[in-house]
């Protein structure tokens, strides 16, 4: 190595490292990232208890690595290297041809039978028939598309598991779905770069509920139901885009199917009753799409219209944003309740408030990994 | 801080250079103690003091027994009393909660565990402090009368938390004086960038293989594939974890003006146990040869002190891998093979084919991973049971594992070969100059991608 040649490669080596060290200093600090749909880290406050601890050093580290520049480039640069070097699962989703399907692992701690449980013993503490339908992910529906050989937990073993539950009377939405597993028609049923269900599969779940419900014969065919009219958006990169850096797919569209004139839509976000909308359409122009349906998480969300019939609690998770607008249309009220921000009874909220029937509805990925249910035995 | 984070590639170690470079050569030692010291308390702030502890009673340690050189039963006294603060050291913050924990199982007897954290790198300072003391008595290395001095070699943080073991002799001289060359600074980087991405590229692939096949155990699927797969995977997974991050402080050393010695010479293309130990971590191998199984009486005290030795260095050294039963066997696994190796096989190994030879090798060396990487002896012996025939042969898993990771496994076996550096040695000098820049910038960039990415990246070697 000649002097001048070694002055190069050490010139790079300086520059890469430095270089993005001067970056990251110049750019400034951003909040949060639309991508991971979470604030970012900012750098700590000093203190001499937080040095001593260990925390203040982590702090950093946290910041260093969250204001990052580039960071969803990196991301992106990860799982290109990643599939051509011949993977096919990208951070806990599989890559299936042009729809990415999030694995789901193993339940932990017997969490799943502890939630079953709790559903149970909510159907024991009121006299209102309890619904449990348990919508299994595209993992399940779409196990077909699964690389071979690839792993994901058997959710319809579970969800026949749940069917046996005593006192609370099934919802089969897997059966549902398994039907039109296969359909191409507008969107598919499950988004391809996000785990949520689309409308037309939101749609499908409707009718398996209205089914269990002994109203099967009310639900009309997802033509006459799909108005024409209202906007779609087909810029949609979900959840899954941002897990496993695979930015390379087509976007989703999302489509709107229930009109929202003559239904009134209340929201209690902050323990307050606040007029709201069946959709939000300020989310269409952010990365969290999917918020579009009922503007996105809240504890209590509760949607009247006067030519329905019943009286339906929902207890749910954000499957039930885009099934709700069809639920409306079957029911005099629909009160959507969610345990992970609603803190009170369900029982009694739904004596309370004259419902005639109570059902849960969860996603089963996030059935078997949440810890508030135990809520539903207050 | 690890090597492999962003923290380190983009804060510390510019900053640290910058600051290197710009000081005058005599205060360089100075600004390698600090920012060395700065390395160690990032992750354990309260432990800088253990640190200080170290330096101050090995220093002077080192000083008495250059003092009392002439009464050799007081200086021999000081080399001792060093010796055996360092392994309080070490037997304090690395086995208490182990001892513990055994002794609580004898009846009517209850020690508390203290669950204190273990300090970085506390099984690689104290054996190089050792060595100083023990090279001061025996001549083979200057006294350090300057406390800076022997505070950065103490502190270096390029082989500060995961080696290798550098034994103060080796850089004696260069902690007095040393220069960088431009040449010293370019190859030095380049070793620092291909141990960069033999860990977060290859090592990090192979961790995520021997997890899945971990997992496949814990829901009772794993087969006789599926077992073979993980004890390979987790065997590439530490060389290239281990190597890789010995590749780093070497480069680190180099950029600095230290020539530490190598650590790996390419173990997996061993022919024997022995062989393989001795091209295998090869300082922390060479340090129990020197400052324990010489001093025992190596091989030369007839055959049943030899087999005494074996035995003892070999628990020795599975216990330092750490405080638990499996790395003692682990250890004595290794002890035993050796005695045969020695004892039995010697004829035999010499009329075997050098294929053969590579095959038992590998597979004595791979079967060993297996009780150095499950912790709990039960799993452990649960799952080499299904290796030899115990369960399934295969199953859907492992065809979809095998697929995923074919390429990456070719990678990790060819790059565990000379494969590569003779390849190199191969291109014509003016393609070498051409591709030494484009495959930094390649190693650097995806590194980088992978860092930031930062879905799997453990660090293997924090117990030690």
């Amino acid at each position: 190595m000649t002097t001048r040649y070694s002055r190069f490669l050490s010139a790079c080596f300086c520059v890469f490292l430095g270089g993005l060290l001067a970056w990251h200093l110049l750019l400034p600090d951003r909040d949060r990232s639309d991508v991971e749909n979470r604030t970012l880290a900012q750098f700590p406050e000093f203190s001499w208890e937080d040095l001593k601890d260990g925390s203040f050093t982590k702090g950093v580290e946290e910041y260093f690595a969250d204001q990052f520049p580039l960071r969803d480039q990196w991301t992106g640069l990860k799982a290109r290297t990643e599939q051509l070097l011949g993977k096919r699962e990208f951070n806990g989703v599989y890559l299936c041809g042009d729809a990415l399907i999030a694995k789901v692992e193993p339940p932990k701690d017997g969490l799943e039978e502890k939630n079953l449980s709790y559903v149970s013993r909510l159907a024991e503490r009121t006299e209102l028939p309890v619904y449990l339908g348990l919508i299994p992910s595209a993992a399940e529906i779409w196990r077909d598309r699964l690389p071979r050989g690839a792993e994901s937990w058997d959710q319809a073993a579970f969800i026949a598991r749940a069917a046996e539950l005593e006192g609370v009377e099934p919802v089969d939405f897997l059966t549902a779905l398994r039907d039109h597993a296969g359909e191409r028609t507008w969107e598919g049923i499950f988004y391809r770069t996000d785990h949520h269900w689309t409308t037309l599969g939101a749609y499908y779940g409707h009718a398996a509920l209205m089914e269990a419900l002994g109203r099967g014969e009310e639900v009309p065919e997802p033509e006459t139901v799909r108005a024409r009219d209202l906007p779609v958006s087909n810029g949609f990169q979900g959840t899954l885009y941002s897990q496993s850096g695979i930015h390379w797919l087509e976007p989703d569209s999302i489509e709107f199917w229930v009109e929202e004139s003559g239904l009134t839509v209340t929201s209690w976000r902050d323990g307050t009753p606040k007029e709201a909308g069946l959709y939000d359409y300020d989310y269409l122009g952010k990365k969290d799409k999917y918020s579009a349906f009922l503007g996105g998480n809240q504890p209590l969300c509760v949607i009247q219209n006067p030519e329905g019939e019943g009286k339906l609690l929902v207890i749910r998770d954000s499957y039930a944003d885009s099934l709700a607008p069809f639920l409306a249309l079957r029911f005099e009220e629909v009160h959507l309740l969610d345990p992970r921000y609603y803190r009170y009874s369900a029982a009694k909220y739904a004596e309370d408030n004259g419902l005639d029937a109570i059902a849960v509805v969860y996603s089963v990925p996030n059935f078997i990994t949440d810890r508030n249910l135990v809520l539903l035995t207050q | 801080m690890v090597f492999s984070s962003l923290t380190f590639l983009f804060g510390y170690l510019p900053l640290t250079l910058a600051l290197y470079f710009l000081t005058p050569l005599r205060r360089r030692n100075f600004v390698l103690l600090l920012a060395s010291l700065f390395f160690y308390g990032w992750g354990e702030p309260v432990y800088v003091g253990v640190m200080f502890l170290s330096i101050f009673i090995d220093y002077t340690h080192g000083l008495l027994v250059e003092r009392f050189r002439q009464r050799d039963r007081l200086a021999r006294w000081f080399v001792g009393q060093s010796v055996v603060f360092n392994l309080l050291l070490l037997g304090f913050f690395k086995y208490w909660d182990f001892l513990a924990a055994n002794l609580s199982l004898l009846p009517g007897i209850t020690v508390p565990q203290l669950g204190l954290p273990l300090p970085l790198g506390i099984s690689f300072f104290t054996f190089q402090t050792m060595s100083y003391t023990i090279d001061v008595y025996r001549r083979d290395a200057p006294v350090q009368r300057n406390i800076i001095g022997f505070g950065a070699y103490v502190t270096l943080f390029p082989q500060l938390i995961a080696g290798p073991i550098v034994k103060y002799k080796t850089v004696a001289a260069e902690l007095v004086h040393r220069t960088v060359t431009s040449r010293d600074f370019a190859e030095g980087a380049c070793r620092f960038t291909a141990g960069l991405a033999k860990k977060v590229l290859l090592a990090n692939a192979a961790g995520a293989l021997w997890e899945s096949c971990q997992a496949s155990q814990n829901a009772g699927a794993l087969t006789v594939a599926g077992g073979w797969t993980g004890l390979f995977a987790f065997g590439l997974q530490i060389y290239f974890d281990f190597s890789g991050y010995s590749d780093m402080a070497i480069g680190l050393g180099r950029i600095l003006g230290f020539r530490f010695d190598e650590n790996f010479d390419h173990p997996y293309l061993s022919t024997s146990v022995g062989e393989f130990w001795r091209r295998w971590h090869m300082s922390l191998t060479s340090w129990f040869r020197e400052y324990l199984y010489f001093p025992l009486g190596g091989s030369r005290a007839g055959s049943a002190k030899t087999l005494r030795n074996l035995l003892i260095v070999w628990f020795c050294t599975g216990f330092w891998h750490g405080a638990s039963w499996n790395f003692v066997l682990w250890g004595l696994y290794f002890g035993l093979w050796l005695i045969l190796e020695r004892f039995v096989f010697r004829d035999l190994l010499a009329r075997t084919p050098v294929l053969v030879k590579r095959f038992y090798t590998l597979l004595v060396v791979f079967v060993g991973w297996g009780i150095f990487a499950m912790e709990d002896l039960g799993v452990c012996g649960r799952y080499l049971a299904v290796c030899f025939g115990g369960g399934p042969l295969w199953s859907a898993p492992d065809g979809y594992r095998l697929r995923s990771w074919a390429l990456i496994l070719l990678l990790l076996a060819l790059g565990s070969t000379t494969l590569a550096a003779d390849l190199w040695k191969k291109i014509p000098e003016r393609g070498r100059k051409v591709l030494a820049p484009v495959l930094m910038a390649l190693g650097l960039v995806v590194s980088t991608a992978y860092l930031v990415d930062g879905s799997y990246n453990p660090f293997l070697y924090f117990r030690f």
